[in-house]
């Protein structure tokens, strides 16, 4: 137990490192993520780059710190918009079943088994020329988290089905309290926990499927950098051997998302 | 009790002196397509896996060296092209079969003509014979004598049966009987295709063998380059076609000995701006886009030197026209060619009304000068070559966005909606002949990219553009159609409404166990001489393995 | 009985209601896109304005896209599925070619999931052994941690089957779950009892742990079928393999209508049957 606090403690200090270097990522990057330098191109990692520089001279270090700003602090947002929903959604379909429920259900069946892929295609496609990068990155944020809630959603549909069944919440029906007094006073102080599981369980798997749209060109566009784009140049193998530190932003992906996971409370924890 | 020693020594004796017969015939080539194959049929064919498959299997007429860009007989001996230029006259090779027996005759020729000239069918290959209003005729008055007459005459007649494979009329194999050094043997859809020797393939080579040398060609169907790569290092291929820059650049340092540069080739990247009317743009933007001061200085403010050597590390030249100086015939040498200064189009901005204030620039108005730069995703070349170009124009204080979408949506920006300002894409030039190409140079084609379909020229030097490409398809010779283009060439080089960035060298992947390549900078690169090439024994892959 | 079979019958009804309406919003979807109708080949500076033409009229969907359903479902019924734009063949054809590569590496890379995700949690509920408990969190912890591309793309150099980047991608979400579930299982009271009973570990396991975990297990294995196919896009389209999840990623970029509609009605019907089953299972076992 003590050991499970210990992790805990240094994945977050950990998260929170990498938080402040992306939140502040101006004064932590020594150059402009755009900058090319193109006499140095390709070059291995020395005194005035950290970690080399791309096929277009630009500086690594920098991309990385500016590709954790969009990576990690848009990530959240994603989350927090997928958990709103299945919340919304998987709490109504849980609490009021009947046909409701069986709609609810067969949407998310439906979303799941839709073509994320193509959707985010076509919707990207339709965003307008002239709208700045970040703008457009923001937009494919929205776009997963307003498509991501099917998982969430069965999870917490299951969680208010059980909350509806259990002892209590008969007990208070009982004694004449109202519906809404019991949705707000009993089942969300009680949905809160698996809410807030699935959100910050959520949180690394955005960031995981914001790495592979963009590993299949459908992520962030250039030249903003986010941990996807910069995954992009692993798609060449044998260049990697040959340069290793473009495993960095896998690296440092994996890194966050294991110490995202670590700091979740586990199972025996919260029986 | 007789010892087994002498036996064995006498029979190693005798195989060291035996000729090498086994590792000069036979043998299975083994590349790769980058695509699914639409169809057997070469009448139908008009993607790059098709045409690979036609190449390898039809029989032509007249075939176009690759090596030496001359024509050269093949099954015709030979042929004549009447005065007014619309009749074609062929002898044609006798005692020639398809690959499952049926004899070959004039007929077969009018058959393929007709097929090909059939107006439903719309391929690229018909579409080059269509002149004019009117039906081709062919008459087949003896068996070896084909007559062809097209309705209007046609500039570079000869070079368009390159194109043409022959069907048979009579075999039930229908399209699969051909005339080629090999027949489609196997298909496995999404997988591979297995062509074997042609055992009727009527050419000889000099000592009267008969050709092609090696027993089968497989080609698998592989999207993934850098998989296609990997199965060529580990020997499971010979052959890369068409190799990547960076590709190619690793692999000339690993081992020299497979990586073999063709030259530049005949394809182009360019960036263009919207001057279409109907598009959905603010005026004075329009105003930009149609000054050819603008375009003049965006085009000197361009470092195209960048461009080859960081995103093609260096296996590309930068490019100023339409046509690559690989194109010897058509190639205007006597253009100057600009070079990169940044600083020279400053004042040309400025005479154009522009100025430049705080490190932006802005137009008479004071609306600052930016615009998008759309190009395809699938492209990271393109898309580095407008990260860089980019950066180059902003030291004009020009502010570029780069924007790139899937190719589809693309399209429909460029040919429907007309909804972007600047792009780039790639000019895939597979004909010598700039004849066909009328599509992009006349103001009413449809692939005159910056402002395509027009009613009526919409300025004067398109006008003379037009003039210039319809005297050169009815001049009655090479000279003079030359003439003309070098002039269209000129006016191109003046007004810019493309601006040609780089030409990409023709990078191929050739293992050491195939004898005889000889890579060329025409379609298809790695595997035109098929016919002549010898597999030897497969290298020592050692430890790769 | 009678409530049994009007239930059954009423799940069978949403299934198919379900695939009808996913078939017709994917249909939709790819009709508005941007870039509905366009063909590379109009670009190709050799065919004359004739074929251009034609080739855009060839994409044009006469009639508006209820009526094309509409044709779409009868003709269905008939067995013709209508015909891919972008290859030019029948649909049917291409989608027997390569279903069964899709399903072959999804069934074994679920099976391999499951059964290492399985073997891990089991071994190390029965032998307790801390080393086994450590390597198999540190296993998934650091695999859940891949983006799927990334793992396809060491599948490819590394010459792995598409299976096992799809057992790859799977097992990290599955041991966990499976873990919990079964820790919780053999923390229940009777159990425990019966353990201190005596009773051999194999009996307890099928007869008592087992059953009181299904309609659990159930339900994750619905889930995770639907998970492993759409795992599947991706990775195919990235190792090249020629299965339906590479065709859904060429068809989606060249917006190839008849295709999607086709091959979501069909993944559509395996995820919303796989979790019609497991929610039936669930009941049965309750």
């Amino acid at each position: 137990m003590r050991s499970r606090g210990v992790l805990r403690g240094i994945s977050a200090v950990i998260l929170c490192v990498v938080f402040a270097a992306g939140l502040f990522a101006g004064a932590v990057a020594p150059y402009s993520y755009t900058k090319q330098f193109r006499e140095r191109v390709d070059a291995t990692p020395c005194a005035s780059h950290w970690l080399g520089t791309d096929s277009l001279g630009r500086d690594l270090f920098a991309r990385l710190v500016y590709g954790t700003r969009v990576s990690l602090l848009l990530a959240p947002a994603a989350a927090f918009l997928s958990t709103l929903i299945a919340g919304v959604f998987g709490g109504f379909a849980g609490l009021v079943g009947g046909w409701s429920e069986r709609l609810i259900l067969a949407a998310a069946d439906l979303s799941m088994a839709l073509p994320l892929l193509f959707v985010l295609l076509a919707l990207r496609a339709l965003l307008p020329l002239d709208v700045s990068p970040l703008v457009s990155v923001i937009a494919t944020f929205v776009l997963l988290g307003l498509l991501g809630w099917p998982s969430s959603l069965r999870v917490v549909w299951a969680a208010t089905k059980n909350l509806r069944n259990s002892d209590f919440l008969l007990l208070a029906r009982a004694t004449g309290c109202g519906r809404s007094r019991t949705i707000v006073r009993h089942v969300l102080p009680n949905l809160q926990p698996v809410m807030f599981a699935q959100f910050w369980i959520s949180i690394p798997l955005f960031v995981l499927t914001e790495a592979t749209l963009s590993m299949l060109g459908l992520g962030v566009m250039e030249p903003l950098p986010s941990w996807g784009n910069l995954l992009r140049g692993l798609e060449d193998i044998s260049a990697v051997s040959a340069n290793p530190w473009r495993l960095a932003p896998l690296i440092l992906l994996m890194v966050v998302v294991v110490c995202f996971q670590l700091i979740l409370p586990t199972q025996e924890e919260t029986a | 009790m007789i010892s087994r020693l002498p036996r064995n020594l006498a029979l190693l004796i005798l195989l060291a002196f035996a000729p090498p017969i086994g590792a000069q015939t036979g043998g299975e080539l083994h590349f790769c397509l980058h695509g699914e194959p639409k169809t057997f049929n070469p009448v139908l064919v008009d993607d790059e896996p098709s045409e690979n498959i036609r190449y390898l299997t039809g029989g032509v007429l007249i075939r176009l060296n690759r090596q030496s860009q001359a024509l050269e007989p093949a099954l015709a001996t030979s042929w004549t092209i009447s005065r007014n230029r619309r009749t074609i006259t062929f002898h044609l090779r006798q005692g020639v079969h398809f690959s499952d027996g049926t004899p070959f005759s004039s007929e077969d020729v009018g058959y393929t003509m007709r097929m090909l000239m059939d107006p439903e069918t719309h391929s690229p290959t018909g579409d080059a014979f269509r002149s004019g209003e009117g039906s081709v005729e062919v008459q087949a008055p003896a068996p070896d004598l084909a007559v062809i007459t097209f309705p209007a005459p046609i500039a570079g007649l000869e070079r368009l049966f390159d194109q043409v494979a022959i069907l048979s009329a009579h075999s039930p194999k229908k399209e699969m009987a051909v005339l080629g050094p090999f027949y489609v043997a196997d298909y496995k859809a999404g997988s591979y295709i297995l062509l074997q020797k042609n055992p009727n393939y009527w050419k000889h080579d000099a000592q009267g063998h008969a050709l092609p040398y090696i027993e089968s060609v497989r080609l698998d169907i592989q999207r993934n380059r850098d998989i296609e790569l990997l199965r060529f290092r580990r020997g499971d291929l010979q052959l890369i076609n068409r190799l990547d820059a960076e590709q190619f650049d690793r692999l000339q340092h690993e081992n020299p000995a497979v990586t073999r540069n063709a030259g530049t080739g005949l394809d182009a990247e360019e960036l263009w701006f919207n001057q279409s009317p109907a598009a959905p743009l603010p005026e004075y933007k329009k105003a930009w886009f149609g000054a050819k001061e603008f375009r003049q200085a965006i085009s000197m403010a361009i470092n195209r030197g960048d461009l080859c050597r960081i995103v093609y590390a260096g296996y590309a030249k930068p490019a100023y026209g339409p046509v690559s100086p690989s194109n010897h015939f058509w190639f205007n040498s006597s253009l100057e060619e600009p070079k990169y200064d940044a600083q020279a189009a400053l004042p040309l901005l400025t005479q154009a009304g522009f100025r430049l204030e705080n490190d932006s620039l802005k137009d008479r108005a004071g609306n600052r000068v930016e615009f998008t730069l759309v190009t395809n995703s699938a492209n990271t070349a393109r898309e580095k070559m407008a990260t860089m170009i980019q950066q180059d124009l902003s030291q004009v204080g020009i502010k570029v966005k780069v924007v790139t979408l899937d190719f589809p949506s693309l399209i429909e920006r460029m040919t429907r909606t007309f909804d972007y300002e600047a792009c780039i894409l790639g000019l895939v030039n597979t004909d010598l002949d700039p004849n066909g190409q009328m599509t992009v140079w006349l103001s009413s084609g449809e692939n005159h990219q910056w402002n395509p379909s027009q009613k009526a020229p919409a300025t004067p030097w398109e006008a003379e553009i037009d003039k210039l490409m319809r005297e050169q398809a009815a001049a009655p010779t090479d000279k003079e159609r030359k003439a003309k283009f070098d002039r269209v060439q000129q006016i191109v080089a003046e007004q810019q409404p493309f601006i040609y960035l780089i030409n990409k060298d023709v990078l191929l992947a050739v293992s050491s166990s195939v004898v005889g390549a000889a890579p060329v900078v025409l379609n298809p690169p790695g595997f035109w001489n098929v016919e002549t090439l010898r597999l030897g024994p497969a290298p020592d892959l050692g430890a790769q393995r | 009985m009678r409530a049994r079979i009007q239930i059954i019958g009423r799940q069978l009804l949403t299934l198919v209601a379900v695939c009808l309406f996913g078939g017709l919003l994917s249909a939709s979807l790819v009709r508005f896109a941007p870039g509905y109708g366009v063909d590379e080949r109009e670009l190709d500076p050799r065919l004359s304005q004739a074929s251009v033409e034609a080739i855009r009229n060839s994409h044009r969907l006469n009639g508006g896209l209820l009526s094309y359903y509409g044709h779409y479902l009868a003709s269905a019924l008939r067995g013709d599925f209508g015909t891919s734009e972008w290859l030019e063949r029948p649909v049917s054809s291409l989608i027997k070619e390569r279903f069964p590569v899709t399903v072959r590496s999804v069934v074994l890379g679920v099976t391999l999931a499951w059964a290492t995700a399985l073997g891990i949690s089991l071994a190390g509920l029965f032998f307790g052994g801390f080393f086994l408990e450590i390597s198999g969190t540190l296993a998934s912890g650091v695999l859940i941690a891949l983006p799927t591309a990334v793992i396809a793309v060491f599948s490819v150099y590394l010459r792995a089957p598409v299976f096992l980047a799809i057992a790859v991608v799977m097992f990290p979400k599955l041991f966990r779950y499976l873990r919990n579930l079964l820790a919780e299982a053999y923390a229940q009271p009777y159990i425990l009892a019966a353990r201190s009973r005596g009773i051999g570990q194999a009996r307890i396991l099928f007869q008592h742990v087992l059953p009181l975990a299904s309609p659990a297990l159930f339900a994750l294995f619905g889930v995770s079928l639907s998970m492993a196919f759409g795992a599947a896009i991706p990775i195919e389209a990235l190792c090249d393999s020629p299965g339906v999840g590479q065709l859904a990623w060429q068809a989606a970029l060249n917006r190839d209508l008849p295709l999607i509609m086709n091959l979501t009605l069909l993944i559509t019907l395996i995820t919303v049957a796989a979790n019609l089953l497991a929610n039936v299972a669930h009941e049965r076992a309750l």
